[in-house]
């Protein structure tokens, strides 16, 4: 039996899914992708390294400022330009405002209506209207702060290599911070009409890799570090997962010893690094009642919950430190252009995010390598689902493929990036 | 809920309301404008009750029921066999095709791959490249006829909305001609230029309330040269500021290399 999903809607990108079954075993199950290429770090070679930030964010429409970031981050690694510490704090506010923003997308406009049994998102919204104003509040906070710092929601401007070209006001950063105070309660009650929801149960053991950093709830910088015990630094990156590419495949494979998936992302994050969660998030992890390490994928979505609301206070607490700061030192000061090569990696809403770059003494591009969440946690998702596929056989064809849908819309992924 | 409200109506027999038929399509691309509409909000949310969104696939799952459409919008380049299927069905089909943003309108980043040589961007990707579609990037209009282009990396979601209703009564509107320096000085802002920055403003059509240079980024077109733009100006201009290979590679970025040549041509004896 042919089990064949022409097209995944409320997803990013294009794809369809095809599993072939043969008396009650899962012989295949993969996906079908229907994007083009773009081929984003091949025409990066040979251009200058300022252009890197402004065509790579360019391979996400919701992930742009993470892109960005990072592409920024692997640059100044090569040249060894050191930013300040305001710079920093800055970029991280932009981050949990990336997280808040793409995660309040998905868990409620695009995996909800799973859940609940609506087909279309305007059918959600007429029936849930109290919930659905209170995503696309938590939303637009999370673009306002995007827009402030960054100049625009889609394709942020501001950031450079080096710091920013321009900073926002202590006013504008105040004002942010009682939206962020607003926001909070909005984020709780928004969680407990997330815990009423009923999420399928599967469960698969598997390894969750992200970044962890000592004291911290790892998003901007850290190592590369699993459930299992695995804990590398970035530059390693590339020694422990493995990318390769199929033939006629334009999604690379990412594996860790070259035939194992693993699974990056929101469930990873909160199961590699639960316990640093910021208080309230913690407390919404806690009441959710699932022990860690949670192995069910369909969880994902409640702990891009977990995330919103720690990124809400995780933002406000950086943003009170920056209202006292001089905002001033985050302005780009000269740096010097020096050939070298290096790595990068941040947390994007959908995993790990990592960049390679290879600069020459003139700042010109000589290599680039970029390996998305999706593209890592892919593979993971076939395996996972053709381990789900045995229990709803005997279910109808409709409502399998519904469930199917659910499985992967649960992950997030983002087809875009993925094929970049 | 669109679907459903339109069959209630044909039932009622004062009155039937029409909604006029649209559909969001992205080709391939970064979906960012589709993200510019969605960001709108509850805005976003008014304007969907207005229409019947017949294919919108960010936020439906339902299947699109094939009929006539009054505007279809299309984000993104037709890069693989299927987009330019896609493409061409949509045309025939809709009243009015308007193309969203710098790839559908200009090409995009991906258009840098035309100005190398064939193979190499995709040879440094992958290693297996047979069977991977990669012929140069060509625009929706270079298959279909456009009757509207809202351009921009990525789109404004406020001109979206003021274009709108007149695309929706089956009219074409015109971007009016001036440049982004226009928004810009209303904003108050320093003119890049004067700090020594190549800032494309000058010859580039306004409309995007000069968000760029607003956040202090200089503005590299991505939203193509206005009809009385003058690149020669701007390139004399520009010339104490960067060479003529740096100026070149910058029009790269969101495909407005190929429309500078072609404005040198067309002004050949100037």
């Amino acid at each position: 039996m042919n089990i064949k999903i022409n097209h995944i809607a409320k997803i990013e990108g294009h794809t369809g899914f095809m599993a072939s079954v043969l008396q009650g075993d899962v012989k295949s199950a993969k996906f079908e992708v229907q994007e083009g290429v773009r081929l984003i770090e091949g025409i990066l070679v040979g251009r200058t390294y300022r252009d890197m930030p402004v065509i790579a964010q360019r391979i996400c429409g919701i992930c742009p400022v993470v892109h960005n970031l990072t592409a920024i981050k692997s640059i100044e690694n090569a040249m060894g330009v050191e930013v300040t510490e305001e710079t920093v704090k800055l970029r991280r506010v932009m981050e949990h405002a990336q997280f808040i923003h793409s995660h309040a997308l998905h868990l409620f406009f695009l995996s909800l209506a799973d859940f609940l049994d609506i087909e279309n998102d305007l059918d959600l919204v007429g029936e849930y209207p109290e919930q659905a104003k209170k995503a696309v509040r938590i939303r637009e906070y999370g673009m306002e702060i995007i827009k402030v710092i960054g100049g625009r929601v889609v394709h942020p401007l501001t950031n450079e290599v080096g710091g920013f070209k321009k900073v926002p006001t202590v006013e504008e950063i105040g004002n942010l911070i009682a939206q962020g105070e607003e926001i909070l309660p909005v984020a709780l009650e928004l969680g407990e009409f997330f815990k009423t929801i009923k999420l399928p149960e599967f469960t698969r053991e598997t390894e969750y890799v992200s970044l962890g950093r000592d004291g911290e709830y790892a998003i901007y910088d850290g190592d590369v570090v699993s459930n299992r015990g695995l804990h590398v630094v970035v530059d390693e990156f590339e020694n422990n997962f493995h990318e390769f590419q199929r033939p006629k495949e334009i999604i690379k494979r990412v594996m860790t010893d070259g035939e194992t998936s693993y699974m990056v992302g929101s469930i990873a994050r909160v199961n590699n690094q639960g316990d640093k969660l910021s208080p309230e998030a913690r407390k919404f992890r806690e009441s959710l009642g699932f022990s860690l390490p949670d192995f069910n994928p369909f969880h994902n979505v409640l702990y891009q919950m977990t995330e919103v609301i720690h990124s809400i206070e995780e933002s406000a607490e950086l943003m009170r430190q920056l209202s006292r700061a001089d905002l001033g030192n985050a302005v780009t000061k000269k740096y010097e252009v020096r050939a070298g090569s290096a790595a990068a990696a941040v947390e994007a809403p959908r995993g790990t995010l990592y960049y390679w770059v290879d600069i020459d003494d003139k700042g010109y591009i000589k290599s680039a390598n970029i390996i998305t969440p999706t593209a890592q946690f892919l593979t993971h998702l076939e395996d996972d689902i053709a381990a789900f596929i045995p229990g709803i056989l005997d279910v109808d064809e409709h409502t399998r493929e519904k469930k199917m849908r659910a499985f992967i819309r649960a992950y997030d992924p983002c087809i875009s990036c993925a094929v970049h | 809920m669109a679907g459903s409200e339109f069959k209630n109506n044909e039932m009622e027999t004062s009155q039937p309301e029409v909604k006029p038929r649209i559909a969001i399509v992205s080709l391939t691309s970064c979906e960012g404008c589709q993200f510019a509409l969605l960001d709108l909000g509850e805005r976003f949310l008014e304007v969907a009750k207005k229409v019947e969104m017949v294919d919108f696939r960010l936020l439906e799952d339902e299947e699109d029921d094939g009929r006539p459409l009054d505007v279809a919008f299309v984000e993104g380049d037709p890069v693989t066999e299927a987009n330019k299927k896609t493409l061409l069905e949509l045309r025939k089909r809709s009243k009015l095709l308007v193309v969203i943003g710098n790839c559908a309108a200009m090409g995009g980043v991906p258009e840098i791959k035309n100005y190398r040589e064939k193979n190499i961007p995709i040879k440094h990707v992958y290693k297996f490249i047979q069977g991977i579609e990669n012929e140069e990037i060509q625009e929706v209009d270079k298959f279909v006829k456009v009757d509207f282009t809202l351009p921009g990396c990525p789109i404004d979601g406020e001109e979206f909305l003021k274009y709108l209703p007149s695309l929706l009564a089956g009219d074409i509107p015109v971007i009016p001609d001036q440049p982004v320096c226009i928004e810009c000085k209303k904003k108050g802002n320093t003119c890049l230029l004067l700090e020594n920055k190549p800032c494309f403003g000058p010859m580039i059509l306004g409309g995007c309330d000069a968000v760029c240079p607003t956040a202090r980024m200089e503005c590299q077109g991505c939203r193509g040269i206005r009809p009385t733009g003058n690149v020669k100006a701007m390139k004399a201009a520009l010339k104490r500021l960067i060479t003529d290979e740096e100026f070149e590679n910058t029009t790269e970025i969101f495909g407005l290399r190929d429309d500078v040549e072609a404005w040198e041509n067309d002004h050949k004896e100037n």
